[in-house]
């Protein structure tokens, strides 16, 4: 092996190569000629298929129905899980082991483990229905399986963790002191939390929407299981294009219309986390 | 006509961690526009004691009034106490204008009045043309004068100084001090300051509570402190000493005693019964080298530590005590380290302390 | 503490309380669910069983996925580490331009949808000629491992003090020597977490492998879809119940040599 000192700091970089040289070929240029491919007519470069695409009504409905789905996922997902991230960085002991554990755990299982869970949870003599009934909201058993608020259930369940663990990240760096200080120049706690507290999580909080949400709209197993295919979002109508109408023309369309969606949401958080860190 | 209260008083203020006690029924007094310094090593309770004034601890025991009203339970934002913290805690995300506004802020002044305020701090603590620099960006000793400032713009009623300067080069450190000192008159503030340096606190202070492991040892004006410490414990933290080990020979009733030690006889003032075992300290400057009516003492110069404006001189005793003698005028011979010599002091001078057991 | 105070942290624990609640449901639905005795799910189970596990072994086709799951899984993390470190040092070491560039490109397959991800890598490696799925399902699961490596291994490594290796040296290491006792032992942990979470990516993952299939090589989770589509019983809760049971058993010990906080840092 070469140390070090004999080396020239570019031929580190080489090091970067394999893997680099990898990615091109089984991740970039199969994505370049997907969005080729979707551009590509019978003679030579066209909008066809996406102007096809958008001209149907039904598939801005689908468009309509991810988004919206989407949204409600993070939205539940963050109200949840600030509490929980704060929570989690004031515990100790148990009760930290407890929660680090209850988040963890079910990242390590399976989705489709989940997506079947709840599946059971959500039928019209499940669980949930039960406890309703027993706190009673309900008055008969509902069955919650095949409707978006079970399917938002179901998500944020599954999504919970990403949403929490950016924002516990960030909130056990801030430093105590800084709501002592506020409190001693006669801030209440109210205001100690809307201009110290959130401002310096908001990093945290846009790292876990954007997780979150990019998931949601990529979500296709928790839809499939706990939805059924009358309610079509972009990510299963891709797959219902290749895997069972066999039309690849279409699953690309959508798969391109998907990525756009997904790259604009990473696109935009990270210029909204680099315009937060620099405005200070 | 009733006794006036002081203007913060602490009484029998007591805090336990676990089973550790840091603060043992603390009491301490302080009036309006002093400048108060809490001296200690780390662990003997100055920050605990800092922070229940300041309403982030409340304490097991006693009572904390400020200004005639009892704020014992009050919490933090309703106390009209400022900090400065050590590290400083300013807020990253905003610029300097705005952390020194925030108090302000929070109270709901009008915006106007807020810029007024802050532009009067800026040039109070010279930061004008930092105004609205991201307190990131800043040095050390710019940080803290934000914290100085933001601390001042509510006007409190009470400052506390949580070792603000520790973080400083010395130089830097000494700036402060005086610059901190001017401030505070100019606004005329009262101020506790809790500093584990003791040059700092007799350099600022009017007056020093020397602290050790959860008690006030001896709360005095720096003179008295340094010249009369009250115990061995702030003989040895504040300044230096030669400190020797004896027994209490002969109790005559004129106030002084006789003290065997291993150099010989000493006298000093105390009321001590004959057996005590005691300590014996005496101040460097106030040793001679020569032959006087005072104490007395045979012993091998071993250094000569030259500093400046003053020189300090090792000896050791044939008993192996070591003395500690300081001078601005060194005799120009006579100084070889081996040279024996005489040293003397006043009976006055000796200070005497019971030998305490640990507590 | 204020009225305020003590009422937002009591709040505050309430939803910690029942977001573990809500995590942990599906979880402890899915153990109950695997021991009933009937056929049919139901919460509570009319009576208790162990023959959804009994015929865990013979099930059709089980054995198999998860053989498959498993080496997938096993080889594709070991790939990723390879390439994912190599890569982490030059970004780290290394002097050129684009390296934030490259570092985002080698993040990105965790943002892009993995159904998109699995579309254009069918139709190029139909292309490419590729028709083994064996080796499909290979080279396709490196890439969504390939950034939880890099991730975290580039993380470690920006917090490594590289000086510690000079010192070595200058205490009688040869280069090798010094990075095999001084910097493998600080990143173990990077690699151990990276690992982790790489393994159970690959094990999970259904968008990309659901297009390399065939009759004779299937992944776990596409043959526990196929199980919840032909035969709703519950011996998918039983299979679950395994795969609970060994994400448990992998969470323990990775407390143990890294300490569950370290496997938050996200």
């Amino acid at each position: 092996m070469i140390p070090p000192e004999k080396l020239k700091a570019s031929q580190i970089g080489l090091l970067a190569v394999p893997a680099v040289a990898y990615l091109v070929i089984f991740y970039v240029l199969p994505l370049t000629w997907l969005l080729a491919h979707s551009f590509a007519g019978r003679s030579g470069f066209t909008f066809d298929s996406y102007a096809r695409f958008f001209a149907d009504p039904f598939n801005w409905r689908v468009i309509g129905n991810t988004l919206r789905i989407a949204s409600l996922v993070t939205l539940v997902c963050l109200v949840v899980g600030y509490p929980v991230a704060v929570a989690l960085a004031q515990a100790h002991g148990i009760a930290q082991v407890v929660l680090l554990a209850s988040i963890i755990l079910p990242l390590s299982i399976g989705v489709i483990v989940k997506a079947f869970a709840w599946q059971i949870v959500l039928r019209r003599d499940g669980v949930v229905s039960q406890a309703l009934m027993a706190l009673g909201i309900w008055d008969e058993p509902q069955r919650l399986l095949f409707t978006e608020t079970g399917l938002v259930l179901g998500a944020a369940n599954v999504f919970l963790p990403f949403m929490i663990l950016p924002i516990y990240s960030v909130v056990k760096l801030i430093d105590a002191r800084l709501s002592e200080a506020a409190a001693t120049l006669g801030a209440t706690p109210a205001y100690r939390f809307l201009r110290i507290t959130l401002p310096l999580t908001l990093p945290g909080i846009v790292t876990g929407v954007t997780f979150v949400f990019s998931l949601a709209v990529s979500m296709f197993v928790i839809p499939s299981l706990l939805i059924g295919d009358r309610f079509q979002t972009l990510a299963t109508l891709t797959g219902r294009a290749f895997l069972m109408m066999r039309d690849e023309q279409l699953g690309s369309t959508t798969a391109v219309v998907l990525l756009a969606f997904a790259v604009t949401v990473v696109i935009a958080s990270t210029w909204l986390v680099r315009r937060l860190g620099s405005t200070e | 006509m009733a006794p006036v209260l002081p203007f913060l008083d602490i009484v029998a203020a007591s805090k336990r961690f676990g089973v550790a006690t840091v603060l043992d029924g603390v009491g301490i007094g302080v009036a309006r526009g002093e400048f108060v310094s809490l001296l200690g090593p780390s662990g003997c309770g100055k920050t605990t004691l800092l922070r229940i004034i300041a309403g982030l601890l409340t304490p097991d025991d006693g009572t904390v009034r400020l200004d005639g009203e009892d704020i014992t339970r009050k919490p933090p934002h309703r106390r009209d106490i400022g900090v400065v913290f050590q590290n400083y805690a300013l807020f990253p995300h905003l610029t300097v204008s705005e952390n020194i506004a925030f108090g302000l802020q929070s109270r709901r002044v009008d915006r106007d009045e807020i810029r007024k305020a802050v532009a009067g701090l800026l040039d109070l603590v010279h930061l004008t043309e930092f105004a609205d620099r991201s307190v990131r960006l800043l040095s050390g000793g710019q940080q803290q004068r934000v914290a100085v400032a933001r601390a001042l713009a509510v006007k409190p009623k009470l400052l506390l100084f949580d070792e603000p300067f520790s973080a400083l080069d010395r130089k830097l450190r000494e700036v402060m001090q005086i610059e901190l000192k001017r401030l505070l008159r100019e606004v005329a503030a009262t101020a506790i300051f809790v500093t584990h340096d003791q040059d700092e606190a007799l350099t600022m202070s009017d007056r020093v509570a020397v602290m050790n492991r959860g008690a006030i040892d001896q709360f005095a004006e720096p003179a008295a402190v340094y010249h009369r410490p009250a115990t061995s414990f702030a003989l040895g933290f504040v300044g230096l000493s030669t400190r020797l080990a004896g027994t209490v020979r002969d109790a005559p009733s004129n106030g002084e005693v006789l003290v065997e030690t291993s150099i010989g006889s000493v006298r000093g003032a105390g009321g001590f019964v004959t057996g005590t075992p005691v300590i014996v300290g005496i101040r460097p400057e106030r040793i001679r080298i020569g032959t006087g009516s005072g104490n007395s003492a045979k012993a091998t110069l071993t250094d000569v530590v030259f500093q400046g404006s003053k020189t300090f001189l090792h000896f050791a005793a044939s008993s192996g005590d070591q003395f500690l003698v300081e001078t601005s005028d060194p005799p120009r011979i006579g100084l070889e380290p081996g040279s024996v010599l005489d040293l003397t002091w006043s009976v006055e001078d000796t200070l005497l302390y019971p030998t305490e057991s640990t507590r | 503490m204020t009225f305020a105070e003590r009422a937002s942290s009591i709040t505050v624990w309430v939803v910690a309380t029942a977001a573990v609640v809500f995590l942990l449901t599906p979880l402890v639905v899915t153990v109950i669910a695997s021991f009933g005795s009937s056929s049919v799910f139901t919460l509570p189970p009319a009576g208790w069983s162990t023959r959804w596990f009994e015929r865990l072994p013979t099930t059709q086709g089980l054995l198999a996925s998860v053989t498959a799951s498993i080496q997938i899984a096993a080889y594709s993390t070991l790939i990723s580490l390879v390439l994912g470190t190599l890569c982490a040092i030059a970004l780290v070491r290394g002097q050129f331009r684009g390296r934030e560039a490259i570092a985002t490109l080698l993040v990105s397959p965790l943002m892009v949808p993995g159904l998109v991800i699995g579309v254009a890598m069918l139709q190029a490696f139909r292309e490419y000629g590729l028709r083994d799925v064996w080796a499909s399902l290979l080279f396709a699961h490196v890439v969504i491992t390939l950034p939880y490596v890099v991730r975290t291994v580039l993380a470690a490594l920006s917090l490594f003090d590289f000086t510690l290796i000079d010192a070595a040296r200058t205490l009688g290491c040869s280069y090798p020597g010094a990075l095999r006792k001084v910097l493998v032992p600080a990143l173990s942990p990077a690699f151990l977490t990276s690992g982790m979470f790489a393994f159970l990516a690959s094990m999970d993952n259904y968008p990309i492998s659901i297009f390399f299939t065939d009759a004779w090589t299937k992944t776990l989770p596409i043959q526990m879809l196929q199980y919840v589509e032909e035969r709703p019983d519950p011996t998918i809760a039983a299979i679950s119940t395994g795969l609970i049971l060994l994400a448990l058993i992998a969470l323990v010990i990775s407390d143990r040599l890294v300490g569950l906080r370290r496997l938050a840092d996200f």
